[in-house]
């Protein structure tokens, strides 16, 4: 049951953001093509479609990878992926041309350790027992 | 029988030889197994089954260990946390397109 580790922990990492991308996606073009929100949502899409699942996959390899020497545990793991997919998000937009809405800015300072909190319990909880169900936590 | 009538028998003719040629090849490079080989010695499904069963005890003791079950339990801290983000998020609903973004 140890063969192919580390697929296994793209694959449980990947679950949850190609899960939660469906409403995320779904809400994006809702409030773009039916309440005509005015931001070309639809130029940015790319990073929370192909970049975030496979970071959080990459993530989680990192994760079995490095357990037995670092011993953090998933949810810390996880709440350091928003240090790096915040600054990757806005470089993705600042090179796409993307003006963030004056409100995105503005609210950063709450928003980021909403972000932290969340990926804390999502990995502690989600990840981590996706792992344990493929065998590798 | 007109020119066209003759060429689609000749291809009919032609395409029988190919498949004649084809199953001569076939028999010739897969030999008919003796009749004593065709059913293996012994019975198989024995053996596969205590595998299996192996297999699922095994897997049972990995998802049980130390006696743990593996049904999840929230911390109070965690719990805390849940509640200061849903309050974060219900304060600032504006937080919610930035955290799909970042998902």
């Amino acid at each position: 049951m140890n063969q192919h580790a580390y697929l296994r922990a793209y694959m449980a990492g990947i679950v949850v953001p190609t899960i939660f991308l469906l409403l995320a996606a779904t809400a994006f073009t809702i409030a773009r093509y039916v309440y005509n929100v005015p931001v070309p949502i639809e130029r940015v899409i790319v990073f929370p479609m192909a970049v975030v699942p496979n970071l959080w996959g990459l993530w989680n390899i990192f994760f079995i990878a490095s357990h037995q020497r670092t011993r953090l545990s998933i949810g810390i793991h996880g709440a350091i992926l928003p240090l790096i997919l915040g600054p990757l998000g806005i470089l993705m937009t600042s090179l796409l041309d993307f003006t963030i809405p004056d409100f995105a800015t503005h609210i950063f300072p709450v928003a980021a350790p909403v972000a932290l909190i969340v990926y804390y319990l999502v990995w502690k909880y989600f990840v981590g027992s996706l792992n344990q169900i493929v065998g590798i936590a | 029988m007109n020119q066209e009538e003759k060429d689609r028998a000749s291809n009919t003719n032609a395409q029988r030889n190919e498949i004649n040629e084809i199953k001569h090849l076939l028999r010739e490079a897969m030999p008919p197994l003796p009749s004593d080989q065709l059913e293996p010695r012994a019975d198989l499904w024995p053996r596969l089954r205590a595998r299996l069963d192996s297999q699922h005890t095994t897997d049972r003791a990995a998802s049980n260990v130390n006696g743990k079950s593996q049904r999840i339990r929230v911390t109070w801290f965690d719990w805390a946390l849940t509640a200061l983000a849903a309050a974060a998020l219900l304060i600032f609903p504006g937080i919610i397109p930035a955290l799909l973004y970042h998902f």
